[in-house]
């Protein structure tokens, strides 16, 4: 019996951050390397069916992603993860998620997990498609943004509630295997203490090439993504300002703008 | 030969051999119990985890004596009980040890080497100083009924803040009965002495050694001429004395007897408590071994030698309790409960033959003898119970031990667990970048030096809340500029400096302090500097005595005594007076943890400044309510807060102008319960760096921050 949960390592901003050489994203060295907050709880969700259940069951988390994301593996080693899969191939940089949902999708075919979990989304590309379209390449069934989940390891099929608009419930069973993309606040996530991230160091993390899931470099990064992102910029800021000085001086200031706006007007 | 020659105690005169047997069979079947008691109490604390204690033992035995005999630690916070307990000590040691030369000339050196000093002048004296000491043993024993019985002191009240009424551990009545039978069972061993000598001298008033020399027994003898007075004569003195030696014997072997099982093993345990003291229990926090792969004290079992017999040795005496910030506001936490908790819980399990399973050695949860986590959360780990303690039980090291394992489990507030997360992402508490830490110092006119790219004089380690907090940045320009005015080289690391782990130690996540106090060892390493200042007592703590052990030993000053020199070497000169009527914090990680209790006394009396102490001062100052991670975790709402608690002894003070304080956290800790308790506008809060600056105004413009 097996859990597979994918979790992604994301880029939170430092500040004042730079945009890279291309234009096309943030110079890395202003980012802050995380586990993605919605796999804090996807992963949580699994080891808490695993802490319940009779059977063994076996909690595999898989990251696409290059070295750097094996501080956010551990993290989910000591947290009660069994195994940790990196799939990482130079050839992936500049995937979309289809692209890396076709990742995911052959590495759940070789592990034969009974239920894939993955976050509603990512806090850095908000793309929320990952693990949907992951499902579709699988041909199984999905559920997105499940916000409580009854689930006995072995059955056919779960219950589950997705949260909507106006305060509503909708309570869905599901058959297994199936993808699940999970809400926060689904549980509550445990500490990693530093001592069990240390302990989980000597845990292997296995290292899976493309060629490990029998996908080619044609099927991932730009080649085998249908979009690709064109420039990241900051937009213009809006017209406010903020006019700084006490009452006299903001008053006078005030007065000035008012003037120039007349003056352009006549 | 004396006149006296002829006189000597008089022992088992008139009794039979067989009662005397008796008496041996007894005797020896008390000291066997008591062995026997000793032997498990023994075993008891060898049950717990190794320790390897520092410093060579006769130290340690000198050290013990001297606070035994000089009875510092029990005068303290309480002189009346201190002069009581030295009575009855004093009065029960000569006793014990006068009874213990009557059996060694008796049973040893008589038999023996037919060695006999126990007669003429020797016993006279001995006799007189014995009836002194009954005196001062009764004396102190009718003070501590009075005391006990109508003083009604609340720290005497058994009642625990973290149980509820009805619950079956809620106020131990049974303590409560043990301490009266104690007091009640010497009082009758006393009393009955001297009844019993009074009988003996009537008794046996013809005989001139015995009656010319009674006054030598001053007690005895009025008792005496009372007695004859009374009619009674030698026949039924001589009864009377029979009937005594046996009441007065069988209940001094029956105390003997006890001593292991009952609170007069404090004999005992309060000595080798104080023996094996810690000097820096709560200074620095223990290390974990590398390997160890369980963390923390979740049995029993987890606690060392030492801190069971700590749990022993608690008299119950009730000054942690009182000097506890958590107890006084309402906390469910009393030190004192944690401790006899736990003594509960390892006399329960660890008395037996067996050690039971590990299952229930569990000492974490709500049943009796165990400590709830609500319980471990309020600790501040301020220190205050630990430095009170006249036993030396050191409770915050046990807290912090079982908090440990609190983290290992995630069992703590979720903000306290985001705020642990935050730290280890970003190196501080506020969750800024990295980057932003020396970004305080672009508010100055004048660069601040990078410790990492030259070297200075003196390293300042900034900390948090001197680096993030917008109130304590305006403080830290203001020392910055006052060091540049005084001429000293100094620098800061910049983003090379993280938190220096001192509370997230305290919190108990002791793998993410090793990476704090690695990284931060790593960049003191790296810079080239003479000696380090900080403003913040925490800080100062952990660098002081903790990074020791992780390889980083360096010479470090609270900013106190570094502005101190500079005013001693005229770096420094007052242009303003300041005329405030103030009082001082005293910071408990400055105080009590290092003792700087004169600095900041000595600077604000430079200042011209007119100190009202608090009644909590110096080594009894109230903590914040900020320290042992509680600044990362929301007081219960509607509860009175430690803070609050303070500014309301502050505001107690007629005329009071500025509350001093000497700590970033203080500072945002009083500046909150001021406007809370509504004495915002009756006095204000300022950092001791504020109150300088005022009293030198910068003397160049240049030096003003903006």
């Amino acid at each position: 019996m097996k859990i597979l949960v994918a979790v992604k390592q994301v880029a939170a901003l430092d500040e004042d951050f730079q945009i890279r050489g291309d234009g096309r994203d943030v110079d890395a060295d202003f980012l802050i390397r995380d586990l993605n907050e919605w796999d804090d709880f996807s992963l949580e969700e699994a080891v808490k069916i695993k802490e319940a259940a009779a059977e063994p069951v076996q909690v595999v988390v898989v990251c696409v992603g290059s070295e750097e994301a094996d501080e956010s593996l551990r993290k989910c080693l000591a947290k009660g993860a069994d195994r940790a899969i990196r799939v990482w191939d130079a050839a992936v940089e500049g995937s979309d998620s289809i692209a890396i949902a076709r990742i995911l999708a052959a590495v759940a075919k070789r592990e034969a997990p009974q239920m894939l979990f993955a976050g509603v989304q990512s806090s850095d590309q908000s793309f929320a498609s990952t693990g949907i379209a992951a499902a579709a390449l699988l041909g199984w069934p999905h559920a997105a943004v499940v916000s409580s989940l009854t689930y006995a390891p072995g059955a056919k099929s779960a219950v589950l509630r997705r949260e909507l608009e106006g305060g509503l419930l909708q309570e869905v069973e599901i058959q297994c295997p199936a993808v699940l993309t999970i809400q926060l606040g689904i549980n509550t996530p445990r500490y990693a203490s530093l001592r069990s991230i240390k302990q989980a160091a000597a845990k292997p993390i296995e290292v899976w090439s493309l060629a490990d899931v029998a996908l080619g470099a044609g099927d991932v990064g730009e080649a085998g993504s249908l979009s690709r992102v064109r420039r990241m910029y900051i937009p213009q800021k809006g017209r406010a300002q903020l006019i700084d000085g006490d009452a006299a001086q903001q008053a006078a200031r005030l007065a000035e703008i008012i003037r120039e706006f007349k003056g352009a007007a006549a | 030969m004396s006149r006296f020659d002829a006189v000597t105690r008089i022992l088992f005169e008139a009794f039979g051999a067989a009662e005397v047997r008796l008496f041996y069979v007894l005797g020896y079947t008390a000291i066997g119990i008591f062995f026997y008691g000793a032997y498990v109490q023994i075993r008891k604390y060898r049950r717990g985890a190794a320790l390897e204690l520092e410093g060579g033992l006769w130290g340690r035995v000198g050290g013990m004596l001297a606070q035994v005999l000089n009875h510092r630690t029990i005068d303290r916070r309480d002189r009346a009980a201190g002069n009581a307990h030295r009575l009855i000590f004093y009065g029960f040691m000569l006793l014990f040890a006068g009874t213990a030369t009557i059996t060694l000339e008796y049973d040893i050196l008589e038999p023996l080497f037919g060695i006999r000093f126990w007669h003429g002048e020797f016993y006279l004296v001995f006799s007189l100083v014995l009836d002194v000491a009954g005196v001062a043993l009764i004396a102190g024993l009718v003070f501590m009924m009075y005391r006990r019985g109508w003083m009604r002191l609340p720290k005497l009240d058994y009642a625990r803040p973290d149980r509820s009424p009805g619950d079956p551990d809620f106020n131990r009545p049974q303590y409560r009965r043990e301490d009266w039978a104690f007091l009640w069972g010497l009082l009758i061993i006393a009393g009955t002495g001297y009844v019993l000598e009074a009988a003996r001298l009537v008794w046996l008033q013809g005989r001139a050694e015995v009656w010319d020399t009674r006054w030598w027994s001053p007690v005895g003898a009025l008792l005496a001429e009372g007695m004859r007075a009374l009619g009674l004569g030698a026949g039924a003195a001589g009864l009377l004395r029979h009937g005594l030696w046996w009441f007065h014997g069988v209940i001094a072997l029956v105390l003997i007897a006890l001593i292991p099982y009952t609170k007069v093993k404090h004999i005992f345990t309060a000595a080798a408590s104080l023996m094996v003291r810690d000097p820096q229990a709560a200074q620095r926090l223990p290390r974990v071994a590398d390997g160890q792969v369980e963390v923390g004290a979740a049995k029993i079992t987890d606690f060392n030698w030492k801190q069971l017999l700590n749990l022993d040795a608690c008299t119950k005496c009730g000054r942690c309790h009182e000097a506890c910030p958590a107890r006084a506001v309402g906390a469910p936490l009393s030190p004192r409960d944690v401790i006899l908790s736990l003594r509960e819980f390892a006399h329960a399990t660890l008395e037996s033959g067996a050690v039971p399973a590990a299952a229930e050695l569990d000492v974490h949860g709500k049943g009796p003898g165990q400590v709830a986590m609500e319980t471990l959360w309020s600790c501040r780990t301020c220190m205050a119970c630990v430095e009170i303690c006249p036993v030396a039980v050191e409770h915050v090291p046990i807290i912090v031990q079982m908090r440990r394992k609190l983290v290992e489990d995630g069992a703590m507030d979720p903000l306290l667990t985001k705020t642990l997360q935050t730290i280890h992402k970003t190196g501080n508490s506020f969750g800024e970048s990295k980057r932003k830490r020396g970004a305080w110092s672009k508010g100055l006119p004048f660069p601040v030096k990078d410790a990492r790219k030259e070297p200075v004089d003196v390293l300042w380690f900034v900390g948090d809340y001197a680096s993030f907090d917008p109130r304590n940045q305006k403080v830290s320009q203001l020392f910055a500029s006052l060091l540049r005015e005084a001429g000293v080289d100094f620098g800061i690391l910049y983003d090379g400096e993280s938190n220096a782990g001192n509370d997230v130690r305290r919190v108990g996540e002791e793998g993410l302090y090793e990476v704090l106090a690695a990284a931060n060892v790593n960049a003191l390493s790296s810079a080239s500097f003479k000696s380090v200042v900080t403003t913040d007592p925490h800080s100062f703590n952990t660098i002081r005595n903790e990074y020791p052990d992780f390889g980083g030993k360096y010479e470090i000053q609270h900013y106190t005594t570094l502005v101190r020199q500079l005013f001693a070497e005229k770096r420094l000169r007052v242009t303003h007076p300041l005329k405030y009527r103030v009082t001082f914090h005293d910071p408990c990680h400055l105080g009590r943890f290092n003792k700087g209790y004169d600095a900041p006394r000595e600077l604000l009396a430079l200042l011209g400044c007119e100190l009202v102490e608090m009644g909590r001062c110096k080594a009894n100052s109230f903590c914040c309510g900020a320290g042992g991670g509680r600044i990362w975790i929301p007081d219960p709402v509607g509860a009175e807060k430690p803070a609050q608690n303070r500014m309301k002894e502050a505001a107690a003070i007629p005329g009071l102008e500025v509350y001093v304080v000497s700590c970033p956290k203080d500072l945002t800790m009083f500046e909150d319960a001021l406007k809370t308790t509504g004495n915002e506008g009756k006095f204000v809060v300022k950092e001791l760096i504020e109150l300088i600056r005022e009293a030198i105004p910068a003397r160049l413009a240049a030096e003003v921050p903006a």
